[in-house]
């Protein structure tokens, strides 16, 4: 049963090879090769090993950019989430030097970022009419002010058991760390969510047509709250790696992170697609 | 009765009216903790404080309009800023209007460099002015060649700020001069009511024969013009020019904008919301010293407050909405 323009379900045209290559996410891995051939050219000191050395830390940024994708992918942004981080690892510190077990330290870490997400989506969701950019600055300012506070006037804080910490800063044969399999881990299971679940593409949906996605029966505020509790989430696992890398930290903990993620994401923004391991790693 | 219907619907009426009213409240609770708030010197002080955000939040408030965003602003005016510093430094130019309208001529061209590529490059916004935000804040310290200027280079510059009129700073008059003329422009040219009509239906706008492409190109233009213009009243208010001046500034203009009920997905705001939304967050940053809040404290207050304000906003939005509808069930 064709329409007017002769497709039906069934009849979806093939994606072909020319048009797989020449999209978005493979103009990515080239610019992603051609960057790393880029960097041995002018630098000696640009090897596997020195990348790899540095790589923790930008590995960790990189748990905010998936659940950053879905929230552009439904038209939202979290600008928060850097000021999460920093919170998030302070508490973790301060709870880290308390001296309790390091799996107490990983929870907190990651409810205190949980909670953040949370609260931004309450707030979100309950005055559905705020833009997300300006409601998640104003969260931005207190959680970065609640940090502030908890410091105290030093404005740093540093690790004193780092044992637990140590542990997670590992790397496998002394040369990949850790974080990167978790990320992998991670990455798999928000692309394959994303792509193939009815959760997934209830955010294109969203996306699309927030009006007609609420219609149709998608519990879009829901499904919003959902995402930005689990953007804290995130937050709260990068606190931690980012922790492991640094030893400590301070009111400026994750400060860049706001701008950075921004350039990461508004790329995902324009392809609609979470491709966290196309990104050339800034180095 | 009726009478007493039209007053209540006034002040629930508009956008404006509540953050007059939630002004207000901010004011009078400050000054019971505070007298001196109130008083001229105060207000002067606050107002040339906060000159720099008021000015930019009129450009903002045009590229907000147009359903655009600009984050390079701060770094513009960083530029041009130094610019202005380093010319003073080495005795090149050392007239005062000369030198702002150098700062003005080049914010032009760095805010038509971005809208060249946002109209016709067809660029995302957010995208394209945070790469002109990292070349243009690169330029600024190309510019300053790891130097600064202090009060002691910029020599007569620096009073410019200082002259006053009318119990004002000259710098306030010249804020106030921006509001009048965006006033004027934004609700009877032909030039503002354009940003309103493609900033509603940008579709619409370009079957009626408006040129979409170069309003917004104008518009990221006059964006450049002020952040320019603010490049160098900031050298001459804070009398020093240093690469990262005003840094991540460009969020407060955007929060000032959107507290003063500036949509973000373009075609809703006026020049009164701005200024309204700017002077709530001039009052905010200078009542928390006052108040007595510790320094520490602050950030986390200021916070709450924006956050307080905008909800209160959305509260009073819905009252207006439900009055509206009780009244056509009568």
């Amino acid at each position: 049963m064709a329409g007017k323009s002769g497709r039906t379900i069934a009849h979806v045209p093939e994606k072909s090879v020319k048009k797989t290559l020449l999209c978005w996410e493979s103009m990515l891995v080239v610019l992603f090769i051609f960057i790393n051939i880029f960097g041995q050219g002018i630098s000696p000191n640009y090897q596997a090993s020195n990348v790899l050395r540095e790589m923790p830390r930008y590995l960790a940024e990189m748990f905010l950019m998936l659940p950053m994708a879905y929230l552009l992918v439904m038209g939202e942004i979290d600008i928060s989430v850097g000021a999460t981080v920093c919170l998030s690892a302070t508490v973790a510190c301060m709870v880290c030097n308390t001296g309790v077990p390091f799996i107490v330290v990983v929870f907190t870490a990651l409810a205190v970022g949980t909670a953040c997400g949370l609260l931004n989506g309450i707030i979100l969701t309950k005055f559905t009419e705020l833009p997300p950019m300006i409601v998640t600055l104003g969260t931005q300012i207190v959680f970065r002010g609640i940090a502030e506070i908890t410091l105290g006037s030093g404005g740093s804080v540093s690790l004193q058991h780092t044992e637990g910490f140590r542990a997670i800063s590992g790397r496998v044969g002394g040369l990949v760390p850790y974080v990167f399999f978790v990320l992998v881990i991670f990455a798999v299971i928000f692309t394959v969510v994303l792509a193939k679940t009815t959760f997934g593409r209830s955010m294109y949906a969203i996306g699309t047509n927030r009006q007609a996605a609420y219609y149709s029966g998608v519990p879009v505020q829901k499904y919003r709250l959902i995402v930005y509790t689990v953007m804290g989430t995130m937050a709260g696992l990068c606190a931690l790696f980012l922790t492991a890398y640094l030893y400590g930290a301070n009111t400026t903990t994750g400060k860049p992170l706001v701008i950075k993620k921004g350039v990461f994401t508004a790329e995902e923004k324009g392809s609609r697609r979470p491709m966290s391991f196309h990104e050339p790693l800034p180095l | 009765m009726k009478e007493k219907k039209s007053i209540i619907k006034m002040l629930t009426g508009s956008r404006e009216a509540s953050l007059v009213i939630v002004l207000i409240v901010l004011c009078a609770l400050v000054s019971l903790r505070s007298p001196s708030f109130l008083s001229l010197q105060s207000i002067a002080d606050m107002l040339m404080n906060n000159t720099i955000i008021m000015i930019m939040a009129l450009g903002m408030l045009c590229v907000l309009l147009i359903g655009g965003i600009d984050i390079s602003i701060a770094s513009t005016l960083g530029f041009t800023g130094m610019t202005v510093g380093m010319l003073l430094k080495y005795h090149v130019v050392e007239n005062t209007f000369l030198l702002f309208l150098i700062a003005i001529g080049m914010g032009t061209l760095c805010g038509a460099l971005v809208g060249l590529a946002i109209s016709r490059g067809k660029v995302a916004p957010i995208i394209a002015t945070m790469g002109f935000m990292y070349i243009f804040r690169g330029l600024a310290y190309m510019v300053s060649n790891s130097e600064w200027a202090g009060a002691d280079a910029l020599g007569s510059f620096k009073d410019f700020a200082q002259i006053k009129v009318a119990g004002f700073s000259i710098v306030v008059w010249i804020m106030v001069f921006c509001y009048i003329l965006f006033f004027i422009v934004m609700k009877w040219t032909k030039f503002g009511r354009t940003i309103y009509a493609v900033g509603s239906n940008r579709e619409a706008a370009q079957i009626s024969g408006i040129n979409v492409a170069n309003v917004e190109l104008r518009v990221y233009a006059v964006m450049g013009a002020l952040a320019g213009l603010c490049g160098a009243l900031s050298v001459s208010i804070y009398a020093s020019a240093q690469p990262n001046m005003q840094y991540a500034k460009e969020m407060d203009v955007i929060a000032a904008c959107v507290i003063g009920g500036v949509s973000m997905s373009g075609g809703r705001g006026s020049v009164g919301g701005a200024l309204l939304g700017a002077l709530v967050l001039a009052v905010i940053a200078k009542a928390l010293p006052l108040v007595g809040i510790d320094a520490l404290a602050q950030n986390t207050v200021k916070g709450i407050i924006i956050l307080a304000v905008i909800i209160l906003n959305v509260i009073t939005q819905r009252m207006m909405n439900k009055q509206n509808l009780e009244r056509r069930e009568l």
